[in-house]
């Protein structure tokens, strides 16, 4: 086999693409294409992002690239070799390494070191190189001293960087990553990003890098933008980001510090240049050179405050759990309500005690100590969940819906699936029915997916299914954990919309989230909880205030605040705690202004 | 609550028994398994017991420890035991009430498989599962059942598959619970309701479960493409078995040892 795996001669082209096709036939009959005529390139040493909505092609054609998929027509070379004569196959191969999605799905060793090693001692490399290089891997990516541990007991950051060591080992000369960060909390996703560009700089590898994160797309020397398998838009990530309405119009979002640029354009009528989409820096300048002319503008629009209930749905009092007497508390001192029609957002990093929380509010765990009261509308008096309630009492008023929950669908249509909630709380088929079919419009589900099989839907339909399962219970308080994570930008922001429209219906939510601009944005209250404590609730205003320590509480601020309080330093009536991007543009355009209103 | 199942028990240690090739330990016991199974007497099956105390030395495993590996079995001793005692009909009878009879015969045969299957068990927990990790056994087995390779049976890939087995067991417990979770929020029932209504909770975590396990294998399997998995075929090792002087000494050592009880034991016949 050694023999197939050959010294690849000096190059400057690490692929170049001719009108690659491929095409996947469907259960209908016709053939679809996942890729259509794409051609393009990627120098050595570059580091490209290829972006596009789920299903847009984008995996399928870095498949191609190490030939885990071959195309049906089309010629390209990788490494100036052809991939298409099957004589470089190994030698192609060889030189790429590629990490996925799902740190779980890509781990074959059953220790950390034995998993390193899959791939050189596929490519027949010898002992003691061998155990040299697997070494010398672990120990770039920062976890040597986990060598002999067994993968599973490591957090998904770790998981990620042990997929990236496995890589490394191999020596490739082309690092394909395709959506490796999207499963990853935003710590662990910087200290990926950063070991990323280490490797650029120490080993000169070229990247090829799928994301949904437009902030990692700007990291990138040239984006590539797939929509329905066809390359639609190639450049600097300034060139393409600068076309907001087709960059919209293909599924993608901008950075915050675009969008704002963007917004104080769009207030102040005046035409953005392209270089100001290069950098945050760029655009804070621009901002200000805008904000500078003091043109003549219009009053603001009028809008009017959201109104909050009083009524308390759901009240926390001291709860405190440890899932083993003798160990240390999972979580503890935790207090706060959940009013009606109110969002409260539970921010914390990962195995903060997120998932034990919210366990306790609909009775998966049982309180030790303290208590949780939820609101009975009917009875008009809280219950508590202690022992001596009924599950189903509980679980009446309160729907939980854990992350990823396209993985609990199990029934063989869509409508049995959904049914299956509202059935075990006791209504009958025929208001099951009822309470089915006025979930489905408030997560945009149709009725023709009713008789299809859960499993036949994509990804995003599951999760849409999955919530609608939740939503028919009709719960008065839902719990989300990460109900937008993996899903495009697109998908994110329909799911928001759709927890939005809820609230205005008098839902009160709890969500748990990584995202700190849309926690920010979105929550009315913010709970944050730091190794099983909780150390703030109130308001976003007043936990980004300059009063609060959120620095102290390892919280990042939220990307737009970050550069709200740059254009502050000139502009002192900018507002840093609007987290909206709208209401952000409008203090920066109107602020210190006499507004006559016409 | 699903968190402490692990496959095997094995505990962490650096005694001559962990250290020990594991091929020689799987060879061992077999070697073993006849030893106990000739002894006959009571003299051989005490100084059988004596062996099995050598080893349990050797191993320098908290003895607590190494007994509760016959927990397990207990059930099946007793029952083993309990039918011995009253089929087997030799020798002067004991006792006898209705139509139940004890004999000596019964009590000697009850007594010597009893001690047997204990034997057994303890040997193999000291041998295998308490000192030798999964995947050292997994490797054993790879490497002793390489001649079969002549056969076309495809032993690499048999070894990958068990590698891979033990790898995704903790994932999949993990998931199992997140699974039920999920399922009991939607009002799945596993321990209340009627059978019926367990059996259908069930069924909302296994076709998840499987359906999972399948996208993660299909997952798995281009992850391992990519990573140049061509089967065994040229295939390095990392830690590949090798015999040391040490492995020869303790592989001659424990074998003679296995005989002991039946040389004592054919020394005390000779008398």
């Amino acid at each position: 086999m050694d023999s197939q795996i050959k010294a690849i001669p000096e190059y400057t082209q690490t692929v170049e693409a001719q009108e690659l096709t491929f095409a996947y036939s469907t259960n209908v009959g016709s053939d679809v294409l996942a890729v259509d005529h794409v051609s393009f390139s990627v120098k050595k040493g570059e580091y490209v992002a290829i972006l596009g909505r789920n299903g847009s092609g984008k995996s399928t054609l870095a498949k191609m690239i190490n030939l885990l998929e071959y195309p049906d027509s089309g010629k390209y070379k990788v490494f100036e070799l052809s991939a298409n004569d099957e004589e470089n196959f190994w030698t192609i191969r060889s030189n790429c390494g590629m990490v996925f999605q799902n740190p779980d799905n890509q781990i074959v060793g059953t220790t950390v070191e034995e998993d390193v090693a899959f791939g050189p001692e596929n490519l027949s490399v010898p002992l003691p190189e061998l155990a040299l290089r697997v070494e010398k891997a672990l120990g770039y990516v920062g976890l040597l001293e986990h060598a002999k541990k067994q993968p599973s007991a490591m957090s998904g950051g770790q998981k990620q960087r042990l997929a990236i060591a496995g890589v490394l080992a191999m020596e490739p000369e082309l690092l394909i990553l395709d959506e490796s960060t999207s499963m990853l909390d935003p710590k662990a996703r910087d200290e990926f990003l950063h070991l990323v560009s280490r490797m650029r700089q120490d080993k000169h590898i070229t990247v090829l890098h799928i994301t949904h994160d437009m902030h990692e797309a700007f990291l990138a020397d040239r984006v590539i933008v797939l929509e329905k398998g066809k390359l639609r838009v190639e450049g600097t990530p300034s060139e393409v980001f600068s076309q907001v309405d087709l960059i919209r119009e293909l599924g993608l979002e901008l950075p915050k510090w675009a969008e704002l640029l963007w917004e104080v354009g769009k207030l102040t009528g005046h035409e953005i240049p392209r270089s100001a989409f290069t950098s945050e820096k760029e655009a804070i300048k621009t901002i200000t050179e805008i904000l500078s002319e003091r043109k003549e503008l219009s009053a603001p629009p009028a809008r009017t405050a959201r109104k909050v209930p009083d009524q308390v749905m759901l009240r926390v009092k001291n709860l405190a759990h440890s899932y083993d007497k003798k160990e240390k508390k999972t979580i503890s001192d935790i207090s706060f309500d959940l009013k009606k029609g109110e969002i409260v957002a539970v921010i914390g990093h990962s195995g903060s005690g997120k998932t034990t929380l919210i366990s306790h509010l609909n009775g998966i765990l049982r309180p030790l100590e303290g208590q949780v009261e939820i609101w009975d509308e009917e009875e008009k008096k809280y219950i508590t969940t202690d022992k001596n309630t009924e599950i189903k009492k509980i679980r009446r008023h309160v729907g939980l819906l854990f992350q990823y929950p396209e993985y609990q669908l199990f029934e063989e249509t869509v409508a049995k699936d959904i049914m299956f909630g509202p059935k075990k709380m006791g209504y009958s088929e025929e208001e099951a029915k009822k309470l089915m079919m006025e979930s489905l419009p408030l997560v945009g589900l149709s009725e023709d997916v009713l008789e299809r099989s859960p499993f036949e839907l994509s990804g995003g339909q599951k999760r849409r299914v999955a919530f609608a399962g939740i939503l028919a219970m009709n719960p008065d308080v839902l719990i989300l954990d990460e109900p937008a994570a993996g899903l495009d930008p697109v998908g994110q922001k329909e799911i928001f919309g759709y927890i939005e429209t809820l609230r205005d219906q008098g839902k009160s939510i709890v969500l748990v989230s990584h995202d700190m601009d849309k926690a920010a944005q979105i929550a009315d209250r913010i709970l944050v909880l730091k190794h099983g404590r909780q150390t703030f609730f109130g308001t976003p205003r007043e936990l980004f205030s300059e009063q609060s320590d959120y620095l102290s509480m390892r919280l990042d601020c939220p990307l737009l605040m970050r550069t709200m309080k740059e254009l502050k330093k000139t502009f002192p009536y900018a507002d840093e705690l609007e987290f909206d991007v709208e209401r952000a543009a409008e203090s920066l355009v109107f602020g210190g202004r006499e507004v006559t209103d016409a | 609550m699903m968190k402490d199942v692990s496959i095997g028990r094995y505990v962490n240690g650096d005694s001559v028994l962990h250290k020990l090739d594991p091929r020689v330990k799987v060879i061992l016991f077999v070697v073993y398994m006849a030893s106990i199974f000739m002894a006959r007497s009571p003299v051989a099956l005490m100084a059988t017991f004596a062996v099995v105390f050598f080893m349990a030395l050797l191993s320098r495993i908290n003895f607590i420890e190494i007994l509760k590996s016959v927990r397990p079995i207990i059930f099946i001793m007793a029952f083993i035991f309990v039918i011995n005692i009253f089929t087997i009909r030799s020798g002067d009878e004991l006792w006898r009430w209705k139509f139940l009879v004890i004999t000596t015969g019964g009590v000697e045969n009850a007594v010597l498989l009893a001690c047997r299957l204990l034997l057994l068990i303890l040997a193999t927990s000291l041998l295998l599962s308490l000192t030798t990790t999964p995947l050292k056994f997994a490797d054993a087995l790879e490497s002793l059942g390489s001649p079969l390779k002549v056969l076309h049976v495809p032993v690499n890939e048999m070894a990958m598959t068990i590698s891979i087995a033990l790898r995704f067991i903790p994932t999949l417990v993990e998931e199992t619970d997140k699974i039920m979770k999920a399922q009991s929020s939607r009002g799945a029932e596993y321990d209340t309701g009627n059978i019926f209504q367990r059996a259908q909770g069930y069924v909302t975590v296994l076709v998840p479960l499987f359906v999972s396990a399948f996208k993660r294998a299909e997952e798995l399997a281009v992850a391992m493409d990519a990573r140049c998995y061509k089967g065994g075929v040229g295939k390095t090792k990392l830690h590949p078995l090798r015999m040391k002087g040490s492995d020869y000494l303790w592989f001659v050592i424990l074998t003679v040892v296995a005989f002991l009880p039946l040389a004592v034991d054919f020394l005390w016949k000779m008398k």
